[in-house]
């Protein structure tokens, strides 16, 4: 192996440890941005007056799978909500 | 007020017990006299309508007279028929097992106290947005004037809601794509729903607040009470950008009374009126007269039609 390849390699491996560390925060911030989204939608559930709640009726089976990911995200095994029964 | 029946959209509103129903039914009536197509729309639970037009209207346009169509909306009524459309969206669309929790979901929600304003609104919205076509002129008979401002209101405040969820969830997609690597889906069918309903709102606020185009008549009687709430909703008519089209001051007493209580009642209406003047004076006042009859029926209508059209104006 020359000394071309061996910097190469060494390139590589630093170029992969920083990505990781990039996808790991692109990663987060997309969750987050996804529970901000479940967060604004199911407002009246906590008590927090939403006015658009029941103009979007139809929208919320959309959410049912992204609510069921976010409870098992956040170690809930069942739903944490008296009537939303997603699992 | 002759300058309204070049609208498209005319609200009658005011303290229960004014006179709306009245003004708003002889203001229909003479517009469809002048050969413009008119539809009346009663959103007052207590359905007068029928009782002044001496006929059954009910939920359906019904043809009152050539030109002249009324429509009943109940809201407990709409109500039902939302929750039912809501559900009848999502089927085909989803496995049995997501449709049934959604159907619970929604009835869950259907038992909130607001979902009669909401299917009231979109009832609205659906006359005004695509009844035009076939209609020159639609008259709502609102509810008593608090509720009829929050239903104005509503487009406005939904579309600042709905707009800002399509803008997260927007950014929710974007970082998941750039996460994936991959452009993010053009139809994602939560974000084409949420901007489905905000342009909807913005084209029926544009259609309520369009000058020219639709106007909102205050109706109050010469008395303490109504005056303090027509001023308050002239302040908030403004804020919401429904134009004043409108003061209908009704049930004058005659100027001429022999008998002592007339005389002092008049002398008092006199303050009320000049009040009136004073502090409603953002649009033309139209003062209506007491009849010396209940207003029921045709010829009675058309007697207040005249004044609304060309009665005297303060």
């Amino acid at each position: 192996m020359s000394w071309r390849d061996l910097a190469g390699r060494g390139r590589d491996i630093l170029h992969g440890m920083a990505l990781t560390g990039y996808r790991r925060q692109l990663r987060a911030e997309a969750i987050d941005l996804q529970d901000l989204f479940l967060l604004l939608c199911y407002m009246e559930t906590l008590g927090l007056p939403n006015p658009a709640t029941l103009y979007l009726l139809d929208v919320y089976p959309y959410f049912l799978q992204e609510f069921h990911l976010w409870h098992r995200r956040m170690g809930m095994d069942r739903s944490p909500l008296a009537g939303f029964g997603c699992c | 007020m002759r300058h309204l029946l070049d609208r498209r959209v005319v609200f009658f509103g005011g303290k229960g017990g004014v006179g709306k129903t009245t003004c708003s039914a002889a203001f229909a009536l003479a517009a469809s006299r002048t050969g413009r197509r008119v539809l009346l729309v009663s959103t007052d639970p207590a359905h007068s309508t029928s009782d002044i037009f001496e006929r059954q209207i009910g939920p359906a346009e019904c043809e009152l007279r050539p030109g002249l169509w009324g429509q009943e909306i109940d809201e407990e009524r709409e109500a039902r028929r939302y929750l039912d459309e809501a559900k009848g969206r999502l089927s085909g669309l989803f496995n049995p097992n997501v449709l049934r929790e959604a159907a619970r979901q929604i009835e869950l929600a259907g038992s909130m106290p607001g979902v009669t304003d909401v299917a009231l609104f979109e009832r609205m919205a659906t006359i005004v947005l695509s009844r035009l076509d076939e209609f020159d002129l639609v008259v709502f008979d609102s509810a008593p004037t608090g509720h009829a401002l929050r239903l104005l209101r509503m487009p406005e405040l939904m579309a600042s809601w709905v707009r800002a969820l399509a803008l997260r969830r927007h950014e929710a997609l974007d970082a998941a794509a750039q996460m994936a690597q991959a452009p993010a889906s053009p139809d994602d069918p939560v974000l084409r729903a949420l901007e489905a309903r905000a342009e909807r709102l913005g084209r029926f606020q544009a259609a309520l607040t369009r000058p020219g185009e639709s106007a909102f008549v205050l109706v109050l009687v010469p008395e303490r009470l109504p005056i303090e709430e027509s001023a308050r909703a002239v302040h908030r008519l403004e804020e919401i950008g429904v134009p004043l089209g409108g003061v209908v001051v009704n049930r004058v007493l005659p100027e001429a009374a022999s008998d002592a209580f007339l005389r002092a009642r008049k002398a008092q209406e006199r303050v009320y009126l000049d009040e009136i003047e004073r502090r409603l004076s953002a649009a033309p006042r139209i003062l209506v007269p007491q009849l010396p009859r209940d207003v029921c029926g045709l010829d009675s209508l058309e007697e207040i039609g005249r004044y609304l059209l060309d009665g005297p104006v303060r």
